[in-house]
């Protein structure tokens, strides 16, 4: 039971992140299909930083500001060039989905992973694990008790109204979007360089979907989705306890629990269980 | 009201790959690759009867998903399900064969199409239904619908269809009667051996009509009116009498049903059986030729055919050099895309330099 508990919460860990991330994003008006490729560049980042500087602490700053960075090329196209959200939300994955293993391969003769860093090396995933559950209070009173934070929600839900207070929500949103990468940035810090030893080609397997659909079932609020992505951890966890031990002596079918995440999210979604609603401005 | 040619909408695309390739060139001799493998790799992606058998191959889904993603745009829906439903499209046609497999091609052949489009359409159908009746995006609706779809794909592959008698996840084979023919099948009547030993099918005939048929029925009846209306604007479309409810599930069971196809091409055409994992991602690549055939499903055959280039061409770089993966197709492909739908902000910043520069 303890063994579910905290496999559950390292499970959930890097989906918390990219789910807080998405959180302030979404939430200053930018729809981000583009978390997994954020979480995927970010990981690579750590993983190969580390590797070569034998220090975590600069893996993990290096995949801050490339986390950072790849959000920025999102918040750019959308914000500045005025892009389809989500077109430029693909596009981000598309070259992180492209570029990691290209540079895998140019700096470690194989793309499939990069070499693995030693234990000592590693960073503390405990630490990461207790940040990720204090965050979502954290940002719940960011964003909601200071100016600051009412202006991000301005941005998504009444960006006009914003404007006329003389606050442009083009900043907002580069502003809100570059943070938000460097949350969705520790996510990649702890798949890459806590919870493994290496970057894998595409280690994240939809975990940056995950996390989405975890922001829209606690419907756009920190707290709500942090709880969703404990509760779609746990469903992680037990798909693979199910794996190892079989009920009945039969093997349960793994797919029905990891459908179950996107299947309650739909049911939440088109209105069957509570209702769902978007921020405004988003997709505009 | 004709589509009409206006010099900018063929302009644009030509300019943003003639860029893309321009700075994938220069990207490659950076990074020390000779230039020689390049030009090799680009003639044996075109200029050889193997490499272009494979090309074409890879040409023919991306026509299906370009169509799909096209139709919808055209209504003013953005469907980014079409992953989900080529892969619902494709179990469909195994569990059709697998309940029915001795039946004679004259019934197994249009059975299995049309059990492909029937996959696909219903998967496109929830999401037209979900957007119609209960008013939810159909971009997060569609995303969620992907998950699920290859999630449930994926285990009928792993059980009720799995073939015991391999250890790799995949289907048993379809009947014998479901088998379409190869291209090179009909080179060889001539005594040819053009296309040997290449995948590409009768399916490319098929793509290639239905981007006619998705033409005529946009522009030229009276419901392709009716759905481009509708993409114009909303408004004034329900003003006039048309139901945008009716027309949502009409035009993704439609696009959903296109995408289903690539599974004809997939199971039918060459593998004869489903393989886990079988879509390197036809269905996004299909928003990428869209984009750049501006919706236009005549244009969408030629943005298939550089898409499908563009991935035959980074596997044989992949093969060719020692550094590259053949993951530089999607970056091409990326970077492709940026240019297209960056463009008016593209041609204003460099409008602006060049006025500035004049002063």
């Amino acid at each position: 039971m303890m063994e579910l508990l905290l496999s559950t919460l390292r499970l959930s860990t890097p989906l918390i992140f990219a789910a807080m991330g998405g959180f302030l994003c979404e939430r200053s008006g930018v729809a981000t299909i583009c978390l997994e490729g954020v979480l995927l560049t970010s990981a690579w980042a750590a993983a190969t930083v580390t590797y070569f500087t034998h220090n975590p602490y600069l893996g993990a700053m290096a995949a801050l500001i490339v986390g950072g960075c790849t959000m920025f090329i999102h918040a750019f196209l959308t914000v500045k060039a005025k892009t389809d959200q989500i077109i430029s939300g693909v596009v981000v994955n598309l070259i992180a989905a492209g570029m990691t293993p290209l540079l895998t391969k140019l700096l470690f003769g194989s793309p499939t992973n990069t070499k693995a860093i030693p234990v000592y090396e590693r960073f503390n995933s405990n630490a990461l694990t207790l940040f990720a559950c204090v965050l979502p209070f954290i940002l719940s009173v960011l964003v909601y008790r200071t100016g600051l934070g009412l202006r991000l929600l301005a941005a998504g839900d009444g960006p006009e109204a914003l404007e006329t207070s003389g606050v442009s929500p083009q900043k907002v949103r580069l502003w809100a979007m570059s943070l938000a990468g460097m949350i969705v940035g520790l996510g990649g810090v702890y798949l890459s360089t806590a919870h493994a030893s290496q970057f894998t080609r595409d280690m994240t397997a939809g975990r940056g979907y995950i996390a989405l659909t975890a922001l829209i079932f606690g419907k756009w609020r920190p707290i709500p989705a942090f709880l969703s992505c404990l509760f779609f951890g746990l469903a992680d966890a037990l798909q693979i306890q199910l794996q190892s031990n079989p009920i009945f002596g039969q093997t349960f079918p793994v797919q029905a629990l990891q459908a179950l995440p996107y299947i309650v999210t739909l049911l939440v979604l088109v209105g069957f269980i509570g209702n769902a609603k978007p921020p405004l401005a988003i997709g505009k | 009201m004709r589509p009409h040619f206006p010099k900018a909408a063929i302009l644009a695309p030509l300019a943003a790959i003639a860029v893309s390739a321009l700075v994938l060139v220069l990207f490659l001799i950076s990074m020390g690759e000779s230039p020689a493998i390049l030009l090799e790799a680009f003639t044996s992606t075109f200029f050889n009867s193997f490499g272009l058998g494979y090309t074409l191959y890879y040409t023919t889904p991306l026509i299906l998903t370009g169509l799909s993603v096209a139709l919808s745009f055209h209504a003013g829906l953005f469907n980014i399900g079409s992953e989900g439903q080529l892969h619902l499209g494709a179990v469909s046609i195994i569990a059709l064969s697998f309940f029915l497999p001795h039946l004679p091609s004259y019934l197994a052949i249009p059975l299995g199409i049309l059990a492909a489009l029937m996959g696909g359409g219903l998967w496109g159908m929830i999401a037209g239904y979900l957007k119609a009746v209960r008013g939810s995006h159909e971009v997060i609706v569609t995303i969620l619908l992907n998950f699920i779809g290859i999630i449930f794909v994926n285990y009928l592959i792993l059980y009720p269809f799995k073939n015991t008698e391999v250890q790799n996840p995949e289907t048993v084979e379809i009947g014998n009667g479901y088998t379409l023919p190869l291209l090179s099948d009909f080179t060889k009547l001539f005594g040819s051996e053009f296309f040997l030993t290449t995948p590409v099918n009768i399916t490319l005939i098929l793509s290639l009509v239905t981007a006619i048929l998705c033409y005529f029925f946009l522009f030229h009846t009276p419901k392709g009116y009716e759905l481009r209306a509708l993409g114009q604007n909303r408004r004034a479309a329900r003003f006039n009498g048309i139901s945008l409810e009716t027309n949502f599930i009409l035009v993704l069971t439609l696009s959903g049903a296109l995408s289903g196809l690539v599974g004809v091409n997939e199971v039918m055409g060459y593998h004869h059986k489903l393989i886990e994992g079988f879509s390197p991602q036809y269905g996004f690549t299909g928003i990428a030729v869209a984009l750049i055939a501006r919706n236009h499903p005549l244009g969408v055959i030629l943005s298939a055919l550089l898409f499908g280039a563009i991935h035959n061409g980074a596997r044989e770089i992949e093969f060719l050099s020692e550094r590259m993966t053949k993951e530089l197709s999607v970056i091409m492909e990326a970077f492709i895309i940026i240019v297209i739908a960056s463009q008016p902000y593209l041609v204003r910043f460099f409008s602006k330099a060049k006025k500035e520069g004049s002063k």
